[in-house]
């Protein structure tokens, strides 16, 4: 069932004039392919309110029911209107699936969705985000080592402790990658109770709290990378 | 990107790498970093206490070519200027420098938040409150 909001904006079928949910591919009446809307988002295509609970395996089969509906093949004999809308239609489920079905692009989907600027304008001089400050001491350690290592290289040398130390290095901040993926699973449940208790304020602050969280997960991950090139090359 | 002459050369050698004694009390310590590239970078003076002025300034960046130069002529600026007239270095200033394009002015910023950092790491180690003005030495308690 769709949320009421997201079936504020009245649409009807072009072909039987039922009148559908926003962004609905396909009149539930005729089943006649629509155009695709405006204000057709990731989630309205699946029917779905803006919660990041998703159930991934009825995704998967919301997913191929409606691909083997607007498939672009099914329409090869249809008018050229409707063969250009299966084709916008489709192309539009696929990106809503792929981003939906990953955890964390859905998480910056929805951010983005709600307005919130998930990476900071490069150019965006006095707003340039921070680096989460409790792992700057660790970060410049880590980047210490690093470049330690890369001088051995060059040298030709191997030093099999500071080998060891990046190699605990990674796994630690492995280890808050993971914390912190727990901490974005916990903030989508308390984002979903937002949603049903419908509480705007409780929403911002949450989101401004998923963008934080997202940032530190791409600086970690960013550093286990770095250490990870380091090890291999 | 075409990095301007200036960058080249603070990026080819560098000014004051090196770090000071973080446990002293006249030096003050500034580490930042920027979540979008990665970049960290650590700056530190050396403060005299009779007069307040920067007399060392050593600084060690990881990050990209405007980074390193944003904070090599970061160190170079602050020497032998008051703590006080340190603060009134801008980023713009560094931006207009280094002709740094604007998808690198956020070196800049790095580097005059380093300055500040290192500033209040040693106003806060010398007892002086953030944003008060250094007049005079510090009292002691």
């Amino acid at each position: 069932m769709p949320d009421q909001e997201t079936e504020s904006v009245a649409a009807s079928c072009w072909s039987c004039g039922a009148s559908l949910g926003t962004g609905s591919p396909i009149c539930s009446s005729c089943g006649k392919v629509q155009a695709t809307s405006a204000d057709a988002d990731y989630f309205a295509v699946f029917e779905l309110s803006r919660k990041l609970n998703i159930d991934t395996k009825a995704l998967e089969r919301g997913f191929y029911k409606l691909s083997r509906k607007l498939h672009p093949d099914l329409y090869a004999q249809a008018p050229v209107q409707e063969q250009q809308w299966s084709l916008d239609q489709s192309s539009l489920l696929n990106d809503a699936y792929r981003a939906l079905k990953d955890p964390v692009r859905r998480t910056e989907y929805l951010l983005t969705l709600e307005g919130m600027k998930l990476e900071p304008e490069k150019g965006d001089a006095g707003k340039a985000a921070r680096a989460p400050a409790d792992l700057l001491e660790e970060v410049f350690e880590l980047n210490m080592q690093l470049e330690e290592m890369r001088m051995n290289r060059k040298m030709g040398e191997d030093d099999p402790q500071l080998r060891q130390d990046l190699v605990n290095a990674k796994d630690q901040f492995e280890g808050q990658l993971r914390d912190n993926d727990i901490q974005i699973q916990n903030l989508w449940a308390a984002w979903d109770t937002a949603v049903d208790a419908g509480d705007p304020s409780q929403q911002d602050q949450l989101k401004t709290q998923m963008v934080a969280s997202l940032d530190r997960r791409r600086y970690i991950r960013n550093l286990v990378r770095d250490v990870n090139e380091t090890l291999e090359s | 990107m075409a990095y301007s002459d200036k960058v080249i050369d603070h990026y080819n050698n560098p000014r004051n790498v090196g770090q000071l004694d973080k446990s002293s009390q006249e030096v003050g310590t500034g580490l930042v970093g920027a979540p979008e590239c990665g970049d960290v970078m650590r700056l530190q003076i050396k403060v005299n206490p009779e007069t307040q002025v920067i007399e060392e300034a050593k600084f060690k960046t990881f990050g990209c070519g405007s980074a390193i130069a944003s904070s090599s002529l970061a160190t170079e600026w602050v020497k032998g200027k008051t703590v006080d007239e340190a603060l009134d270095i801008k980023n713009t200033d560094i931006v207009k420098e280094l002709a740094l394009p604007p998808v690198k002015i956020h070196c800049s910023v790095l580097a005059e938040d380093a300055i500040r950092a290192a500033i209040g790491d040693w106003k806060k180690k010398n007892g002086v409150a953030e944003g008060e003005a250094v007049a005079q030495p510090v009292a002691a308690h």
